[in-house]
This record gives C-alpha cells, structure tokens and sequence, in this order.
C-alpha cells in the first residue's frame, strides 16, 4: 500500500471510530435504538460519504449527486452520524434521535437533509434505488445509486423482484450493498431463515457480485472504486460484517439488534471506541 | 349530442368509450407536453393501451413485468430524480398488493407519481373476486397527500390524466375496464382537481355518484324527472381532494342525498359524504355500492345489477328518500 493510501486509510478509520461514537451518543439520547446495525454498517457508510461518493452536503440536492438509500432503515443512527461528520446536517441533530417532531426519527425520513428516501420498512429501498438509477440512465446523468440492505430483510420477496427487473435493465450505475452480519432481530440469520447461498442467489439474478470483509476499510475502499464490476451488470457487494462491531458486548448478537441505552453502558461503550 | 366520428379527435376515437385506453391516449400527448414523462408498465401494455406510446417513445417506457410493488417503488425512485412516472397497472393488485410501496414510497415521501390503475370495480366481473378491486378508493383515499380521481367517461379521463402534470404530488387514477362507459360528462367543461360538476340540476334530492354509476345516475335523474321529482346530479370524480361546498350544498337545498360507487359502501364515496355531513349537516342519505361480501362471478353489467348499482336502483334509493 502507498503512503498516501495508508494515510487515507487511517484517515478513513478515524471517521468511522466518530461515527460509532455519535451512533452510540444517539442512541442514548434516545434512550435506545439499533446499535447493532448500525455499528455493523458504518464503515461501508463511511467509505461511502467520505471517500466513494460525489456529494455536496451544503447542497444536498445537487442533481449531479450520488445517491444512496439506506434500505434497512432501522440503521439510521448510523446514516445520521455519516450525515452529521460530513455536513449535511448540524451535529446537534444527533442528540435529537427520537426526539419530539425530530427529523431524526428511528428510520430515515427526507425531510432531514441528505436523506434521500423514507425508508424502514424492509423490502422497500432496492426497487427506490432502482429507479434513481433509470432516471439517470433517461436523463443521461452519470450518478451512481447505492442501496444497503441488510441480510435479514432479504428475507421480503419484494427485493427478488427488483434484483430480476434491475438485471434485465442492465443497471451497471446501481450497487446494492448487502450489511451480512448474519443476525437479525430474534436471532441468527440462518437461524430464523437461511439466505444461502448468498452470493449464489444474486449471480442466478443476474448480478455482478464481490464478497468482501465490511470492516477491513483498504479492502471497502478498493471495493468501491473499482464500481462497476461489469458494464452490463448491477454490482451486488456482499459485506461480511459484525453485528455491533467495535463494542465488545454489542458483538453479534441479536440482544443489540436494538436495546436501552444508560450513561453507564454509554460509558463502557465509549471507553472501547476511543482514539487509540 | 356527440360530434359524428369524422370530427372526433383520434384519441377520442382510440379510446373507444373506456376510461383505461383515454389514460394510455393522454399518455401520447403528456409525453410531448413533458419530456420527463415515463411510463411504467407491470405488463399491462394492452390493458391501458400504451403500446402506441411504447412505439413513439421506447426511450421512456420501463417494463417491470408482473410486480406491483417493484413498479411502485422503482416510479417513487424515478420521481426523486425529477422524472414524471406514469405507473400502468390494475387496480385490484396495485391498490393491494403494493399498498405499502404506495403509502410509504409514493403518498408518505410524496413523490409525484401517477398510477393509472384499470380494471376497477367489478370491471372483471367474471374473473371472480380475487380481481374485484372494491377497496382501493377507501385504502387510497386514507393515505395523506394522495390525490384520488374517479372519471366517468374518457373525456374526463383524458382530461384528467393531462391535469395530473400540474398536480404536485401523487396522484390514484381509478380506471374502469372493458365495459363501456357511455358519455356523460361535459366534453368542453375543463377538468378540476377538487371540484364536483352538476349534470342535472334539482333540489328535491340530490345523487353524488363517481365513475361508472354517474351516467346511471343522470338515468335516474331524468326518469324521476317524469314523475315531477327534480334530481341534482353531481359527478363527484375527484374523491380526493373532494368539493366539499357542493356537498354541503346539495345536502342544504334538497331533502336527501344518495351516493353511488363501484366499490364497497364502506370506505369510499359514500363513507367520504357520510363523514362530511354527519359532523356538519346530518342528512338523510342512501348508499349504492357494493354490500360487505366478495362479488359473484359474471358479466360487468350484471354483477352491478345484481349488487344494486344500477339506474333501477338509485332511482328506487331516491323514491325511498321521498317516502
């Protein structure tokens, strides 16, 4: 790795280390929510927002930008802490999670900036991410759309529709990003239903697939930039990740799928994701 | 009077007195009045006779075949992006089987998204209850920032579909299917969002009727017109947003009020009259539709017949009214 990319790493580590903390500080401030999705996502998120993406976050609405719909939208403190690090949002917002007629509510709403979707009910953000990919495509605009989805919520047939339309529609400008931390909110994926064959699944739809390690971040960022795969392809990028990572009690395990949050276990946390 | 075929515009003529085909003939001139106009198709291309369309303008038109809730949700994307999406579907399964995509992607986000869902009603009479589509107006009527629109003949629908471009948010367009829908309506009269139009004056009672029944209604109205009874019509196409002051009008100046839909009595046209009145003006009314149970299998015509929505049968509600 060169200098400047082991630099850029770091850098990029260092973001992610905030973004667990302001999920962790959102939460408690809303007295609890869904660490454990959210921690699992947020290093993808963060190379996403600040190294992947073409974005402006004082003009949130520029049309020229990267979209991205976080499907499994119970991870929104997640996307409201990237939101907030990169500055789409004021950073006091996080201490407003779940707070009365906050825009930051438990799943993404569009009317806080950045969001691009409504988005919590599983099943719903592949099909979304879809057409923000067509209408590029239709108004010749060379924006790229990225949808995360978590490995349980594959579970809803809604996304097999979408996976089958989004293949024969040849969409290279759409990667749906799988968050497989194998737990969902009763117990283990495999468990509750089984998704194997993943990568299997989404090559028999027609996609372009890539496994990779979800928290490596050298390994997301080469990843992301090599998008698209294939010219002809939707890109579906299977993330091997851990549900809560970075908190060693949170770590996979279905009990912080979403749970309380007091100062004392705020501190504990905390104490695990500082700067080393 | 209708203008002879030589002088109907060709629209008029494709669309054939069906609602669904003026919607697919209104799409021809949306998409050179709009250039991000798209339409969706969930494998219905003949059902709202797009294939026109698809012919002229193969470069926006999606095919997402037979997945309602894919369609649904690929249009809400498409919308963000600042296209214009015309969603072709049937009603039965769009109002249904994706009714959360509608809610949450299209009427909560509230993107401009137009569906144009045909078949309503039992409009496939003999394909049997699980394609009756009796409920979408009380399901898409309760969602805020949707915008519902019943039109009785392909004038209105063909004028209807043209106002949706300036309607900013979305929009259920109730289609009918292959039955005729006779003339009824006022082809010179623009289309208004929000507004009743009277058909026949009267102010002994009043009928409120949308789609299909409103030229049953003027059937009524001007048979108990020859037994010296005067009978308001009002074409109540937009259910939402709806023309309140027309039905605190008529409720005020005539001794009853009877409601006529292709669709369930709970929920719909006459739930949406009942609401209004019983909190500002309780009225004697009556209700035609379609009773609490699943329709029987047979033709259009006389599965309405069957459940009471016919001209007979307004007529019969209005004289009970009188009684």
């Amino acid at each position: 790795m060169s200098e400047t990319r082991d630099i850029l790493v770091k850098q990029l580590e260092k973001h992610a280390r905030q973004v667990r903390r302001d999920i962790w500080r959102a939460v408690r401030a809303g007295g609890g929510g869904h660490i454990g999705g959210s921690s699992s996502a947020a290093d993808i998120l963060t190379a996403l927002y600040f190294h992947r993406m073409k974005i402006r976050p004082k003009e949130p609405k520029w049309p020229e930008r990267d979209r991205f719909v976080l499907s499994k939208g119970h991870a929104n403190a997640g996307l409201g802490a990237v939101l907030a690090q990169a500055g789409f949002i004021d950073d006091a917002i996080l201490d407003k999670f779940y707070g009365y007629e906050s825009p930051f509510g438990m799943h993404p709403d569009i009317k806080m900036a950045g969001v691009e979707m409504c988005t919590g009910a599983l099943g719903h953000g592949l099909a979304i991410a879809m057409g923000m990919a067509l209408g590029a495509r239709l108004q010749k605009k060379t924006f790229h759309t990225f949808v995360m989805i978590g490995d349980g919520e594959l579970h809803e047939g809604s996304n097999w529709e979408a996976a089958m339309a989004a293949s024969h529609h040849k969409l290279s400008n759409l990667t749906a990003i799988i968050d497989f931390n194998k737990v969902c909110q009763s117990a283990r994926v495999n468990e509750v239903i089984s998704v194997d064959p993943l990568a299997d699944k989404w090559r028999a739809f027609g996609w372009a697939v890539r496994e990779f390690d979800g928290h490596e971040m050298a390994t997301i960022i080469d990843t992301l930039e090599a998008l698209p795969v294939d010219p002809q392809r939707p890109t579906a990028l299977i993330a091997h990740t851990v549900k809560g990572k970075g908190v060693s009690f949170a770590e996979d395990t279905y009990v912080w799928h979403s749970n309380s949050v007091n100062d004392e276990i705020l501190a504990k946390a905390l104490a695990e994701l500082e700067e080393k | 009077m209708n203008a002879p075929d030589s002088v109907q515009p060709e629209w008029r003529l494709k669309s054939a007195n069906q609602t669904r085909l003026a919607y697919g003939q209104a799409l021809l001139e949306l998409a050179v009045r709009e250039t991000r106009t798209v339409v969706v198709s969930a494998d219905t291309q003949d059902l709202l006779g797009i294939r026109t369309y698809i012919e002229r303008h193969r470069d926006r038109f999606i095919e997402l075949g037979i997945a309602e809730q894919n369609a649904i949700g690929v249009a809400s994307g498409l919308a963000t992006t600042g296209m214009r999406p015309y969603v072709c579907a049937y009603a039965p399964f769009i109002s249904a089987r994706s009714m959360e995509q509608v809610r949450n992607d299209v009427a909560y986000a509230n993107q401009r998204v137009v569906i144009g869902a045909a078949a309503s009603g039992v409009s496939l009479g003999v394909a049997g209850g699980t394609h009756h589509s009796l409920e979408d107006l009380a399901v898409m009527r309760s969602f805020p920032n949707m915008n519902v629109i019943v039109p009785a003949d392909v004038d209105e629908a063909y004028k209807a579909t043209l106002a949706t471009l300036d309607i900013d948010g979305p929009v259920y367009l109730r289609l009918g299917g292959r039955t005729e829908e006779p003339p009824v309506t006022d082809a010179q009269a623009p289309f208004r969002l929000g507004k009743a139009a009277q058909l026949r004056p009267g102010n002994d009672l009043a009928v409120l009727a949308c789609g299909a029944m409103v030229d049953l209604a003027v059937r009524a109205s001007d048979a108990l017109k020859k037994e010296g009874v005067g009978v308001r019509v009002l074409n109540m196409s937009s259910i939402k947003p709806f023309d309140r002051d027309a039905v605190l009008a008529a409720a005020g100046e005539t001794r009853g009020i009877v409601t006529a839909e292709e669709h369930h009595l709970s929920g719909g046209l006459g739930g949406m009259v009942a609401e209004l009145l019983a909190v500002e003006n309780p009225t004697r009314m009556r209700m035609i539709g379609m009773p609490d149970a699943f329709a029987m299998v047979g033709p259009t015509v006389a599965v309405r017949v069957k459940y009471g929505m016919s001209a007979e049968a307004i007529a019969d509600a209005c004289r009970s009214l009188l009684a």
